[in-house]
Parts: structure tokens; C-alpha cells; sequence
């Protein structure tokens, strides 16, 4: 364990928010997936390599900027998640038990089709500022980091103004708290549903756009990601958008502190741990309520 | 036989239950009663294990057991049936019946899993609620109303003393209720005490020697049938005051 | 439940029979080796199907259990010179102590949060096995001496023989224990709390002492497959041995051919290692292995979630009734 100058520790913690921003971004479908439908998605991981995979080809194809590809990218995926949910979920007679194996098993389908198209080379999008830094202070930012950064805290606040200001918003929060008071006063729920798997695969696809900018990947990182976005929402506590958001931000500083301070090769572990941990611990996370025990 | 003592319990904010006490005298049949939300499941559930108290103590035969899981209270002696009947719908009557059995030992565990006394006990208290020729189907298939009667009869395989009731006539037509009624006045006789939760006023006061009425997760009112039937504070709980009725 | 058990115990004696003398008679080694995967396949679906199939617990960490089993064995292999034959039994018994622990931290969560756990279970062995290189040799994995015995190493024409016999032994080890569990109380118990975890507690059942004995059980067998594989391979790493697919194929082959039931694990196991097999042979690679393994699996969720075995049983006993019905009639 090294103990880091005071410089290179808020580097470090720079960093560490820039990146949980990001990481925000991508697991605030997850969780709003499990709140309305009570699914966890263990696909989501597949669905940022995908949204990922496609900002890469557009860029290759055609040179178009990852950040602009999201016009393209998250519709195309807010489809796909509102059919996966319309005609693959919905026929799953107990939705909360089997949710986990069927989207586990779409995970590694979508991963084996992934690769067998994409190959399993290492890729990365790199715009021509994929080199650039920022000066801020004394303090080294990359422009990629600081750009997925803006752009994902632009997002979770348009998801913010869907959810709190608008009637589908309300009819999420709604569907959310209890379902089937939802129902009673006249929310259709199937329909809330199957646009929030929507919205939440949308969210993936600008994720993923993200990640390709400042990650490399290939098929297989969707367990990686998986994991990592997994671990977040459970600590922030499943269902909670804010929760999903403080979650984010500790647990990705933590992770480049435990980079920098032990190793590299250990700071996945952190995601792990916390995920264990939580569960036993606290299993409602930070912010989630208690599931009530079955009387 | 039972004492609780200042039990509380709150959900985030809404105090279910709040400071309640109460006894039940053993041998007898006793009442639980008071308006929706009153907190009678939740004091059930907290009696049962399922909840822990925020605080207070529950007392079983003088030994504490509000802090013990589910399981471990159903080995002191208490049994309980619930407001919505459970069963395991995929198993049959008599598999219903066998599960409750009380096993003593790591050798009982992974002994055979059907015996012949044990079959036989179960025979009989089906036979007690009518119900021997089910004993081969699958639970989901029987009507509601032997459904309720098998989940009755199967918490007797463990031979509790103490035995909860939550809302046993709830959705039960008039016979069914007669028969439950019936049921539980022998088994009363033969030295089993009851707490029963319900709604039909007629059952609770047929049945129960005493009754305690809850309001707002309190005792309000206890006494005598006759007694609890002209308690204006009871009333007012479940009518609301005349203050209160116009608007 | 109405099950149409194999009770015809002339079938078994059968197909005992069968595997016992396949080795000698198949002389291909391709085909012996597929063999010894397909059983190996059938003792690390039904061991999960103690706690997956019978109480209803889906765990995809067990690949955890089995890689360390694996470990164990070569450590002591090559520290202490244990002929894994012997040790993997003892070996498997560390196994399950551990996972007896890990059980009673994890068990305290339900439904999808415990398959979260048991995927973070079997990438937290995969971390530690990884940068542990003084013990684990870190990713360069864990070789062992070529199978022999007694210092003589095993002509390659002879070498599956032994291996076989000793996963046909802890088949029917495992299937007896399965089979012996599902006719006790703690059988009984198990699929209460399948049923009704919550009413299984109120009737007296402690959920938490039958889960995680469950839980240890399954555990002992995949520890002693997984010292076996280490063997027999020569080979393991933490890479391909801890990794949740490894958990998935054991859940899908359960679930192909009947969850919670004695049987449909090994009928599972018989259709899709074979086919798997088949599959990475004709067309290479694990991309295409991932996307039909989890196409069929998906498939299955969907469309026939009981697995072959109880929708089959189904069937025999709709057309039974039916003609039952005319006889009355």
C-alpha cells in the first residue's frame, strides 16, 4: 500500500468523480428498471458494450463524434430494450425469481453475437481530442473524462425533468412506489414498463458512447461492467435514482484511490467487495427501503 | 401465557404499533379486534417472529421470545395461521400436513421423510376437519375454504399450546365458519389457548371469553364480550365520533 | 407431486451396466473424454440442484467450489505428493467447510440479490486466485505431473480408463446422496422453502441452517469434481476455472432437464455436453459456444421453464387422466 502525495490524492479524486459521474449515468437505468419492474437487468452490462460497439462502427463508418452518435445510438437502443420487455419479459410468468437467469442468459447471447461480429479485438473511439488534457490548477484532466462527465450529468438531469415534471414521469414514480395502487388509479402499467426498460436501455446506449470514448473494450467487458454497474445500484440501494447517483460517485473514487494506493489489478475488487458487503450488511443500500419480509 | 409488554414498531414514520400491551390468560379463547390498520397483523407478525419489535419485550411462559426467529417460536409452542392462507400449493394435503413436524435431531433430519405415526397423526387431523380424501391432491386444487381448514389443521401437527388465528373467517361462507367455530371451542376445551384476529363481530363475540381492542397500534378497550360491546371508546373507534360522521 | 419417478429399477441397472463397461468396449479417446465431461457435467448439475433445484435458491457462484477444489488438489499434489484420486475426497471436505461460511454470510439474502452475491463470490475467488501468485501462481495457472500411479504415468491409450471409473463413482455417489435428501425431512424442508420460504419458517422449519447445509452439500461435490478436472486436465488457472459460465452451463443443464427434480440434471447433462462438445468442434471459438448456449437457455426460460422431465410428466399424466376419464365414463 502506497500512501500518495497530497497532489497526486486529488488527482486522484478528481478523477475519481469525473469517472463516477459516468458511472452514474449508466447504472441510473438499471435502477430504474428494477424499480418499475423489479428485474435486474444483468444484461445492462451487454447493452453499454453494445451502445458502445455502435458508436465505434458509426465512427468508423463515418467519422461521426461519439457525443453526436447518441442521436443515433439511443433511439435505436430505446427500441430494443422496449421490445426486449414488451416480448421477452412479459412472458415470464414470475418475473422477480426468473428475471436474473433469462437477462443473464440474453447477456451472454448478445456477448457471443458481439464478438462473433466484432471479433474480439480491443477497441476504443478515439476523436481527435482523445488526447487532450486540461490544466486546471496544478491538476491534469483528460478532456475525454471531463466531456463524458458534462455530458452524462446533461442526461441523468433531462432523466431528473422526465421523472419529477412530466405525466410518464409521474406515472413512473408512481409504478414504482407500489404498483398496484399504480394500477387502481389508472397507470397502465405494462405500458410504463415497457417504456422504462426503454428509457433505461436508452441511457445505456449514451453510457455506452461514454465508455467507448474513455475506456478500450471488447464483448467480453460487458461482465466487467456488469459487475461495476451491479455493485452501484445495490449500495445506493435498488430503485433509488439519487441513491444510484451517491453510490456512483464513492465508489468510483474509491476505485482509482485503490489503483493508485495498492494496485491496479485489485481495484475491480472494490466493486466486488462492496457488492458482497452491502448485500449482508445493509441489503436496502444506502437509500433503498426495506423489501418488507414476507408475514 | 402470553405478555407483551410496551411493544412498538414503526415503518418509517407510521408507528404501527405503539406502545401496546397485553396478555392472554392460558386456556382461553381471546379477541383481537379494533378498526384497518389498527396494527393487529403487525402485533401477530411481531408475536410470530417475522417483525422485530423497535422495542418492548414478549413474553412466552415467562421467557422472552421477541428476539427469536420464526422457527425457534414456532418450537416454543406457538402456532399460526394467516390472513391470507398459505400453503405450499405444489404439495400434497398430506406433504402439507408432514412438514410441520417438529423434528428433534440432526438424525430425524435426514431420516425418511414420510412415517408411518407421523402419517397417521396427520390422518387424524384430517379427519378432524373432514378433509381424508384430499389427502393425496395437491394443495391448490382443494376450495378456499378446505384450504383454510388444511392450514388449520396442519399447524396442529406440531402440537402448539398457544395458537393465532388471523382472520379465520375472512371470505368463509356461514357453514364453514359454524365448523371453524366449532373446531376451535373443542380444541379449547381439550386445553388450547387461542388469540384470534377478526372481523366478524359475531364469531368474536360468540367465541371469545375476552377480548382487547387495538386502535392506532394501542390497547383501547379489554373485557368481556358484553363489556367491549357498549365501550364507547370502542365505538368511536370503529364508527368514529358523531362529531366526525357528517363530515 | 405427482411425478412419474424412474422406478423401474431395471432401466438403472441397465445403464450402470452400460457405463460401466464403455470404456473398454469405446475405444475412441475423443469419445471416452466426452464421456467423462458428461458426467462430470451430470455431478456438478444435480450437486446444484440440492440448492438450486430443491430449495430454489439460484446460486451461479458454485464455480467457486469447484476451482477450489481443483486448487487443493494440485497444491497438494505437487507440495506434499497426494495422488488427487485419494485426496480430492478429503480435500473436498475443506471445500465445504468454507462453503458452509460463505453460505451462512450470503444465504441471509433472497432471490436475485443471492444470485448477485454468488456471481460476486466467484469473481472475488477469481481476484484472490489471481494476485496470489506465491501460493495460486497467479495467472500462469497450476500444472500437475501426468496421471499415473505409483510413479508410472499412464500410457495415453489407457489414460481416460481411470478417470472414468472415478467420475462414474462420484456420479452415483452424488445421485445417491441427491436421491437420499430428496426422501428425508431435509428434502421435505428444502422444497417447503422453495414454496414458501416465509410459511416454511413459521411452521418450524429454520430456513437458514437447511439452506446453508444445502449449500455445503452441493459444495462437497463440485470440490471433489473440481480436484479430479485439475487432474485431469493438468492444467487449471483462474481465468477459465472461476467464471460464472462454468456456474450458468451447471444451471442451464439443470434446468434443460428438470429443475428440482432427481433425474432431470443428469438428462440434461447427457443432451448438452455432447452437444456442446459437438458445437466447439464444428464451429470453434467460445463466441458462437456463448451465443447458442445462451440462446438455448433463453429459449428454455421462456418457453419451457420446468425442463423436459416434469413437462414430459406432464404430458403422461394429462393423457393418463384423459384415458382414465373415458374408462370411467
Amino acid at each position: 500500500m502506497t500512501i500518495p502525495s497530497s497532489h497526486l490524492f486529488i488527482q486522484t479524486i478528481i478523477l475519481g468523480l469525473l469517472v463516477g459521474g459516468v458511472y452514474a449515468l449508466m447504472s441510473s437505468g438499471l435502477t430504474l428498471i428494477f424499480g418499475v419492474m423489479r428485474v435486474i437487468n444483468v444484461a445492462h452490462g451487454a447493452f453499454l458494450i453494445l451502445g458502445a460497439y455502435l458508436t465505434y462502427w458509426l465512427f468508423q463508418l463515418t467519422g461521426l463524434d461519439p457525443i453526436i452518435s447518441i442521436v443515433l445510438t439511443a433511439p435505436i437502443l430505446f427500441l430494443i430494450g422496449w421490445g426486449v420487455q414488451r416480448y421477452v419479459l412479459t412472458r415470464l410468468e414470475n418475473p422477480e425469481r426468473s428475471s436474473v437467469l433469462v437477462t443473464f442468459a440474453l447477456a451472454i447471447t448478445m456477448e457471443g453475437l458481439m464478438g462473433t461480429f466484432w471479433k474480439t479485438t480491443i477497441r476504443s473511439v478515439k476523436p481527435e481530442y482523445a488526447a487532450e488534457v486540461i490544466k486546471f490548477m496544478t491538476y491534469r484532466i483528460p478532456v475525454t473524462r471531463l466531456i463524458g462527465f458534462g455530458a452524462a450529468l446533461l442526461v441523468l438531469l433531462i432523466l431528473y425533468i422526465i421523472l419529477q415534471r412530466t405525466n410518464l414521469g409521474r406515472a413512473i414514480r408512481a409504478t414504482i412506489q407500489d404498483r398496484n395502487a399504480a394500477q387502481l388509479v389508472g397507470v397502465n402499467v405494462q405500458a410504463v414498463s415497457a417504456l422504462t426498460f426503454g428509457i433505461g436501455i436508452a441511457t445505456a446506449a449514451v453510457g455506452g458512447s461514454l465508455l467507448s470514448m474513455i475506456y478500450s473494450f471488447n464483448a467480453s467487458s460487458q461482465t466487467d461492467w456488469i459487475t461495476r454497474v451491479l455493485s452501484i445500484i445495490v449500495l445506493g440501494g435498488m430503485g433509488s435514482l439519487p441513491g444510484a447517483f451517491i453510490a456512483a460517485i464513492i465508489l468510483g473514487v474509491m476505485e482509482q484511490l485503490t489503483a493508485v494506493m495498492v494496485t491496479l489489478y485489485w481495484s475491480p475488487i472494490v466493486f466486488y467487495l462492496f457488492l458482497f458487503l452491502t448485500l449482508i450488511v445493509r441489503p436496502q443500500g444506502l437509500m433503498g427501503e426495506i423489501v418488507r419480509e414476507k408475514a | 401465557m402470553l405478555a407483551v409488554n410496551q411493544i412498538s414498531k414503526a415503518f418509517g414514520g407510521i408507528n404501527a404499533v405503539d406502545g401496546c400491551s397485553m396478555r392472554v390468560e392460558r386456556g382461553s379463547i381471546t379477541g383481537l379486534i379494533g378498526p384497518n390498520g389498527s396494527g393487529k397483523t403487525t402485533l401477530f407478525n411481531m408475536i410470530t417472529g417475522f417483525y422485530q419489535p423497535d422495542g418492548g419485550t414478549i413474553l412466552f411462559n415467562d421467557r422472552a421470545i421477541h428476539n427469536l426467529l420464526p422457527s425457534q417460536i414456532c418450537h416454543r409452542g406457538i402456532g399460526r395461521t394467516f390472513q391470507i392462507t398459505r400453503l405450499f400449493w405444489k404439495m400434497t394435503v398430506l406433504e402439507n400436513m408432514i412438514v410441520p413436524v417438529r423434528h428433534t435431531g440432526w438424525r430425524t433430519l435426514f431420516s425418511q421423510g414420510v412415517k408411518k405415526h407421523e402419517e397417521e397423526r396427520a390422518m387424524e387431523l384430517l379427519d378432524l376437519v373432514g378433509l381424508t380424501q384430499f389427502r393425496d391432491d395437491e394443495a391448490h386444487k382443494l376450495s378456499f375454504g378446505q384450504q383454510k381448514l388444511v392450514e388449520f389443521a396442519a399447524i396442529l401437527m406440531s402440537d402448539p399450546d398457544l395458537i393465532l388465528l388471523d382472520e379465520p373467517a375472512g371470505g368463509v361462507n356461514p357453514v364453514m365458519i359454524e365448523k371453524i367455530m366449532q373446531l376451535v371451542d373443542d380444541l379449547n376445551q381439550q386445553g388450547k389457548t387461542f388469540l384470534v384476529v377478526e372481523h366478524n363481530m359475531r364469531l368474536v363475540m360468540e367465541l371469545c371469553q375476552h377480548i382487547i381492542v387495538l386502535d392506532h397500534g394501542q390497547k383501547i378497550a379489554e373485557g368481556e364480550p358484553s363489556a367491549i360491546q357498549n365501550d364507547p371508546l370502542v365505538l368511536e373507534a370503529y364508527l368514529g365520533s358523531t362529531e366526525h360522521a357528517g363530515a | 407431486m405427482k411425478r412419474i419417478l424412474f422406478s423401474n429399477r431395471f432401466w438403472l441397472v441397465i445403464i450402470l451396466i452400460i457405463l460401466l463397461v464403455f470404456p473398454l468396449a469405446q475405444h475412441s479417446q475423443y469419445y471416452q473424454h466426452v464421456m467423462i465431461m458428461t458426467m462430470m457435467a451430470a455431478v456438478l448439475s444435480s450437486s446444484w440442484n440440492i440448492l438450486g433445484g430443491y430449495a430454489g435458491y439460484t446460486s451461479l457462484g458454485h464455480a467457486a467450489f469447484f476451482g477450489l477444489g481443483g486448487y487443493l488438489v494440485a497444491l497438494a499434489h505437487n507440495y506434499f505428493g497426494w495422488h488427487p484420486f485419494i485426496s480430492t475426497w478429503f480435500l473436498a471436505i475443506i471445500v465445504m467447510g468454507i462453503a458452509l461460511l460463505l453460505g451462512w454470510i450470503s444465504l441471509r439474502t433472497h432471490g436475485s440479490a443471492f444470485v448477485v452475491v454468488t456471481i460476486a463470490m466467484v469473481y472475488i475467488f477469481r481476484l484472490v486466485a489471481l494476485n496470489l501468485p506465491e501460493i495460486t501462481n497467479g495467472a500462469r495457472g497450476l500444472t500437475q505431473p501426468r496421471p499415473g500411479w505409483g510413479g508410472v504415468q499412464w500410457s495415453p491409450e489407457f489414460i481416460k480408463i481411470p478417470f472414468h471409473y472415478i467420475m462414474l463413482l462420484l456420479l452415483c455417489l452424488t445421485i445417491l446422496v441427491s436421491w437420499r435428501i430428496r426422501q428425508s425431512k431435509f428434502g421435505l424442508g428444502l422444497i417447503a422453502i422453495r414454496e414458501d420460504e416465509g410459511k416454511a419458517e413459521a411452521v418450524g422449519i429454520n430456513t437458514m441452517l437447511y439452506k446453508v447445509l444445502a449449500f455445503g452439500i452441493s459444495a462437497y461435490f463440485m470440490g471433489v469434481a473440481g480436484g479430479i478436472y485439475s487432474y485431469f486436465f493438468t492444467y487449471i488457472d483462474p481465468q477459465f476455472i472461476f467464471d460464472v459460465f462454468t456456474g450458468v452451463t451447471m444451471v442451464l443443464i439443470a434446468i434443460l432437464g428438470g429443475r428440482g427434480t432427481l433425474w432431470g440434471p443428469v438428462l440434461g447433462a447427457f443432451i448438452m455436453e455432447p452437444l456442446g462438445n459437438w458445437i466447439i468442434g464444428e464451429f470453434g471459438g467460445t463466441q458462437i459456444h456463448l451465443t447458442i448456449f445462451g440462446g438455448i437457455l433463453l429459449m428454455v426460460m421462456l418457453f419451457m421453464p420446468q425442463g423436459i422431465l416434469p413437462t414430459l410428466s406432464n404430458v403422461i399424466n394429462q393423457r393418463h387422466k384423459a384415458r382414465m376419464a373415458k374408462v370411467v365414463a
